[in-house]
């Protein structure tokens, strides 16, 4: 089936080359080539075509196309349509005594858009018009040149939505990746970040911004984002979900392995930490990487808050993750396999509670659960003004009429809302939904074998996590394996001043690993692990200098 | 080969979720399959083969705190004989229409009756059952069945084991006689060569006539009142006699379980004197070079405050501060004297000499140990008490004193 597949898109893309030698070339004449690009186009409407005359004398048709809505309106008519059209005298003298090519003397006389290059190749001019640029075709020439008047509605920067902070900076991403990469290039003004584009998605053809920092990013890893990213051979590359997936190195884990973001301040951190960011046009979500599972505890208001403030709430997230995976698990293992364990007068008052209740407990934290997923699901994508209703309606059936009606203990509810409420308390959304899974795992486990379920299950879960990598590191580093050094911003986080610059908390350029085997994550389904690093703990030279 | 892989995974975990239905979950008992037992009381039945009738005190949940109750009352007594213990909770299974569930046992009461037959048989079971704990406290049932301290309401706990515990610990607190004895500590007692566990006893105070329902305190002063009264003395595992006022209070004293107790001293200037001890350290030490011969020093410290002088002695003086200590170190004296010559009249020695000893001189230990009671009823022994009053309260000098 694989190679099917593969020979599958193999022959496409021979086919869409074939088509492009066939018919729809530049020509020599200006009105073929037109045509041939509205063809190509299908005859869009929202495809402009400007024809103007070039000099006066020996006058030379040209046309400007664009396509209204991606380009900028402004940048069209000023600076090429408008400058086309006001210079024609003053050189015309000129291009008739030297009769030098008339592009070059476009680009470097006439044009007034900063940035134009001339274009030869046919599907790098449809690529340049699709992104929103100005061709200009000239007869008698078969190239273009292509004006950088990409523009078009985006929105604002707003506050992202996602990740809000009591203090902090307020900006969010947007869907434009020039944008993205502005907010950040603002933050840090130093030489050394790096940015790089490409394109990605067959189709779609998405600008990909990856960024680090040149000396205090790992090559190694910089190396493997790039060749990874490269390797992508989608169709669509349409939100930074589709890269996450294609370049992460294990598909079959509940855990995140990879961060994303709204927040620029937070990319910024981590850019300076040393890992890699990866910015998608069309989506304000940026990855991240490596990211290991503290990272998903972090909240870019630990910055920005008192140290001491910062871990307590740092515990509370911790905490919080614990009673999601445990939460009612612990119940039903208490109260059907442990009741010993509960104190008396509590026990007393369970007892009561469960004596004309008709389910198993384990049967009510399933329906309870399936209730409450059923309304958080029900609830994010409500519209604003109907989203009242059912939080209102959800409180009241679950809180109150179902305990009334006797189907389910007042106890249990409050397991429940405690175990939703934890999930709300994690900073990544990505990992309160991992944990959400998890749950029903432990769930099933406490319902079969009480506590010895739950004990076998966190074996498991731990020795799962210990198996994950995230280009290189290891998930649960720097508790596994343990690093005293770079505790300073996990669980802790220490005042500024103790967290030395010169030592990343996550110890990343001291424990990249050489990368032997690498996938985009794409070809196979599951994407082998990454090697362990023979060397690791051992200071790579460059730190070693910045000390 | 993808898709083989594919299925292989699904196949696991088709594996791994099949025992789900097959096994059902083993020893999963809901809430409401469950009798919580509160208290258990042991009595000696007639013959062999009715050795135990245990009585299990079970709490009726709903009763204490569901909405809607039916006035019944908070718990029901079931019994059960057999000739061992295990077999009177089978036994009492018959009448049960739940799990009899011993994991909440607070209380185990035993009959006077079987406490001087031997109790040493029971408590293997306490120890092996899983439900069971051994942080019960053990009590014995003073001149009268177990049952009817299992079987008696009580006023401030719907459950009347809970009360019983509550009682214990208030007045361990408060009045000094008695102290926390668990099960664990009776086994440990009664593997002490030549003494035993001491144990504290239990009896209900009035009339027994309406003690089991709500008529108990239907009126002001109940009919009937559940009482923690004087501490029972075990030789081995038998029970020997009981421990009564300054000999009670000077064995809890040389148990280092004491935490506060009132001392109260008649003064030659007219009066009496209350104090306070409110911390106590008591030190066993002992010069065993001869086993045979061994001499025992009881070191006590104590800090005391003054609660009650209702005389004109001028407390402001320090002379007269430590002439007042100095009472109290006689009464402290006493009482720890009252406590050995009881053990040597009960001919016991469950104040733990023998521990001393053992500690001292291990080797000697074992020479002496079979005729342990020979050497501990005649044994030389010194007590250095010491007490400072540390304050006298919200007063110095009376209001009697003019100034």
């Amino acid at each position: 089936m694989d190679t099917k597949r593969r020979t599958g898109r193999q022959l496409k893309s021979a086919d869409s080359a074939g088509s492009g030698s066939r018919a729809p070339r530049l020509s020599e004449v200006l009105a073929e080539s037109i045509e041939n690009i509205q063809g190509e186009l299908g005859y869009s409407p929202d495809l402009k075509v400007r024809k103007v005359e070039i000099g006066v004398e020996n006058p030379v048709q040209a046309a400007a196309l664009h396509l209204s809505g991606l380009a900028d309106k402004t940048s069209v008519n000023e600076f090429v349509v408008g400058s086309l059209l006001l210079n024609t005298d003053g050189w015309a003298q000129e291009y008739e005594d030297s009769s030098p090519d008339l592009p070059a003397l476009l680009l470097s006389r006439i044009l007034e858009v900063g940035e134009a290059e001339v274009q030869e190749d046919w599907n790098d001019i449809m690529l340049a018009v699709l992104s929103g640029d100005t061709a200009i075709l000239i007869d008698g020439y078969t190239l273009a040149i292509i004006c950088e008047t990409r523009g078009g509605e985006t929105r604002s920067v707003e506050e992202s939505s996602s990740q809000m902070v009591v203090r902090g900076p307020k900006d969010g991403f947007v869907e434009s990746v020039g944008t993205n990469v502005s907010l950040i290039r603002r933050r840090i003004r130093s030489s050394k970040l790096r940015l790089e584009f490409m394109k990605l998605g067959t189709e779609t053809k998405t600008h990909v911004a990856m960024m680090y920092m040149k000396e205090i990013a790992n090559e190694d890893l910089v190396e493997e984002v790039r060749e990874r990213l490269n390797r992508i051979a989608n169709e669509e590359v349409l939100e930074s979900g589709y890269l996450e997936e294609l370049i992460q190195d294990k598909t079959f884990t509940p855990f995140p392995t990879i961060y994303n973001t709204e927040r620029p301040d937070v990319v910024a951190g981590n850019l300076l930490e040393g890992r890699v960011v990866v910015i998608v046009d069309g989506t304000p979500f940026v990855l991240i990487l490596p990211a290991v599972f503290t990272q998903f505890f972090q909240s870019a208001e630990d910055y920005a808050q008192r140290f001491d403030i910062a871990i307590l709430m740092r515990i509370v997230r911790y905490v919080s993750f614990i009673v999601l995976l445990l939460g009612p698990s612990v119940y039903i293992a208490f109260t059907t396999y442990h009741y010993e364990m509960i104190p008396t007068t509590l026990l007393i008052n369970l007892l009561s509670q469960r004596e004309n209740v008709p389910f198993p407990a384990f049967v009510e934290a399933l329906l309870m659960e399936g209730a409450f997923e059923i309304l958080r699901e029900a609830g994010v994508r409500m519209p604003r003004a109907i989203g009242q209703t059912v939080s209102v309606v959800g409180a009241l059936i679950l809180g109150s009429a179902v305990v009334e009606a006797g189907i389910i203990t007042p106890i249990m509810v409050i397991v429940i809302a405690l175990t939703g409420i934890a999930s709300f308390a994690i900073p990544a959304y990505n990992m309160a939904i991992a944990g959400r899974i998890i749950r029903f795992a432990f769930l099933l486990l406490a319902g079969m074998f009480g506590f010895y379920g739950i004990t076998l299950g966190l074996i498991v879960l731990v020795a799962h996590m210990n198996s994950l990598r995230s280009f290189g590191l290891p998930y649960l580093s720097p508790f596994v394996p343990l690093s005293v050094m770079d505790q300073k911003d996990t669980i802790l986080r220490l005042p500024v001043w103790l967290m030395e610059p010169g030592q990343s908390p996550q110890q990343i350029r001291a424990e990249m690993p050489e990368f032997k085997q690498v996938t985009s994550g794409h070809e196979s389904e599951l994407a082998p692990l990454i090697k362990k690093n023979e060397n690791r703990g051992k200071q790579p030279k460059g730190e070693g200098e910045a000390k | 080969m993808k898709m083989r892989r594919l299925c292989t995974f699904l196949l696991a975990v088709l594996q791994l979720l099949l025992p789900l239905v097959l096994t059902g979950c083993w020893d999963s008992v809901e809430l409401n399959r469950r009798a919580i037992v509160s208290g258990v009381a042991i009595d000696r039945g007639e013959g062999e083969k009715e050795k135990y009738v245990v009585s299990f005190q079970v709490i009726v949940a709903e009763e204490i705190s569901g909405k809607n109750t039916r006035g019944i009352s908070p718990v029901v007594l079931y019994t059960g004989k057999g000739r061992t213990m295990f077999e009177a909770l089978a036994n009492a299974s018959r009448q049960t229409a739940r799990f009899l569930s011993l994991g909440h046992v607070r209380v185990l009461v035993i009959s006077e009756k079987l406490a001087r037959e031997g109790i040493k048989d029971m408590l293997d079971v306490l120890e092996r059952e899983s439900d069971t704990r051994l942080t019960s406290l053990i009590f014995v049932a003073k001149g009268q069945p177990a049952s009817e301290l299992m079987s008696t309401m009580t006023v401030f706990s719907k459950i009347p084991a809970n009360d019983l515990v509550e009682k214990l610990e208030t007045t361990s607190k408060q009045f000094g006689y008695n102290f926390r004895m668990e099960v664990d500590d009776v086994i440990r007692g009664i593997q002490l060569r030549g003494g035993g566990p001491v144990i504290n006893g239990v009896f209900t105070d009035g009339s027994r006539e309406k003690a089991d329902s709500n008529d108990n305190f239907k009126t002001i002063v109940p009919h009937a009142i559940l009482k923690v009264s004087e501490l029972a003395a075990f030789k081995d595992d038998k029970l020997k006699g009981w421990i009564k006022g300054d000999a009670a209070l000077g064995t809890v004293l040389l148990h280092n379980k004491i935490k506060e107790y009132p001392v109260v001293i008649s003064h030659p200037q007219g009066g009496y004197i209350a104090f306070n001890v409110y911390q106590s350290q008591v030190r066993l030490t002992v010069a065993a070079k001869d086993p045979e011969h061994p001499v025992f020093t009881v070191k006590i410290s104590q800090q005391v405050s003054i609660k009650e002088n209702a005389n004109e002695l001028n407390l402001i003086s320090p002379a007269t501060v430590v002439d007042l200590s100095s009472h109290v170190i006689k009464d402290t004296t006493r009482k720890i004297k009252d406590a050995i010559d009881t053990a040597r009249k009960y001919n016991s020695d469950y104040l733990g000499f023998g521990e001393a000893m053992e500690r001292e001189n291990p080797q000697g230990w074992k020479k002496v140990m079979k005729h342990w009671e020979d050497i501990f009823a005649d044994c030389e022994y010194k007590i250095e008490a010491d007490a400072v009053i540390r304050h006298t309260d919200m007063r110095s000098n009376s209001f009697q004193v003019n100034p």
